[in-house]
């Protein structure tokens, strides 16, 4: 086998890493397209007994945003196996426990039912904030880009910023600046 | 003062109160103005004056064709609640929405303009323009208020 032949061999079948921001990314939104990179749909290789799913590193689980009230609408429900053993935890509530599991749970209900879920999800690394391992850093090569907009906040914005942008009305003659 | 304490107390003026209720012709205080007040020592006076002065937004106020329709209708922009550069112009110092004999807009882009206003306070995007007496800073808020979220405008 030529060398270039052999070369593009291992390129195809070595498995990526991949960054994601999950910041102001909505989590189930998030899954579709994590899912496609953890299973390797988007390779021209891909079967579903070819393992050629990728690695997946996830930053700023803590921030990751949802619409409306859905903090306080979205409930995980739980059950221990005894009698009594049912709860129903809110999205808020288990956000402030762990800050991963919300991402980790949309992902994984995301895959397809099977017997390779578990061995997908081991390719999956969140981690609440930015503070990856420096050895895991090292074999990133794409970054995945964010569904949304991060909005930027008024108080980010400098002075000048604020006071130059394009305004839409001015103030009527007899006005009492507040 | 004292004008009007007269002329409430003459008899004369409870039958005018009859004929017509609208006493607020009768103006104690001068209309104001954007002023600055500005003290001045000359030895032993003090003079306080006040000096009418530009608006700081005339040299950005964006050019509009027309008088008849209010200035957003014309720019026809698609303001979303994360443009707090546009929606900080319509809101007071403590978080108010102005009114719309101020912002000069139609009723159609007031309640519009309000709503994002509403939902960018809510997302905590503009912590510094939030109603006095509520927790400005998104992660001080109360349970489920201080996790980041985002609103879907139409
Ligand atoms: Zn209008």
């Amino acid at each position: 086998m030529a060398v270039l032949k052999r070369v593009q061999q291992w390129a195809t079948f070595a498995r990526i890493w991949h960054i994601y921001d999950a910041a102001w990314q909505n989590p189930f939104e998030s899954a579709g397209v994590l899912k496609k990179y953890l299973t390797g749909l988007y390779k021209p290789i891909y079967h579903p007994m070819n393992d050629c799913g990728d690695h997946i590193v996830v930053i700023n689980s803590a921030e990751i945003a949802l619409p409306g009230d859905e903090w306080k609408k979205r409930v995980y429900f739980h059950h221990t196996g005894y009698p009594g053993g049912a709860t129903w935890t809110l999205a808020w509530e288990l956000h402030e426990k762990d800050p991963t599991m919300i991402l980790k749970k949309a992902v994984y209900s995301s895959l397809d039912k099977n017997l390779q879920r578990r061995y997908t999800m081991q390719r999956l690394h969140i981690f609440p904030d930015a503070n990856v391992p420096s050895d895991m850093l090292k074999s990133i090569s794409n970054q995945i880009k964010q569904l949304r907009l991060v909005p930027k906040r008024l108080d980010t914005y400098s002075e000048e910023e604020i006071k130059s942008f394009p305004k839409i009305y001015d103030y009527p003659k007899p006005y009492i600046l507040k | 003062m004292s004008l009007l304490r007269t002329l409430l107390s003459s008899s004369n003026f409870s039958k005018l109160i009859h004929r017509s209720t609208n006493i607020r012709t009768v103006s104690i205080i001068p209309p104001l103005h954007l002023k600055e007040i500005k003290e001045i020592k000359e030895g032993n006076d003090i003079v306080i004056s006040g000096h009418s002065f530009e608006s700081a937004r005339v040299p950005y106020l964006v050019k509009t064709s027309c008088d008849d329709s209010c200035p957003l209708c014309q720019l026809n922009l698609d303001i979303k609640h994360t443009d707090v550069l546009i929606l900080s112009q319509f809101v007071r110092s403590d978080g108010c929405m102005l009114p719309r004999r101020i912002t000069k807009l139609c009723l159609k882009q007031q309640k519009k303009m309000s709503t994002l206003v509403t939902m960018a306070q809510k997302a905590g995007l503009m912590p510094s323009l939030n109603p006095e007496k509520s927790k400005k800073d998104p992660k001080k808020r109360f349970g489920w208020k201080k996790h980041n979220k985002y609103f879907y405008d139409a």
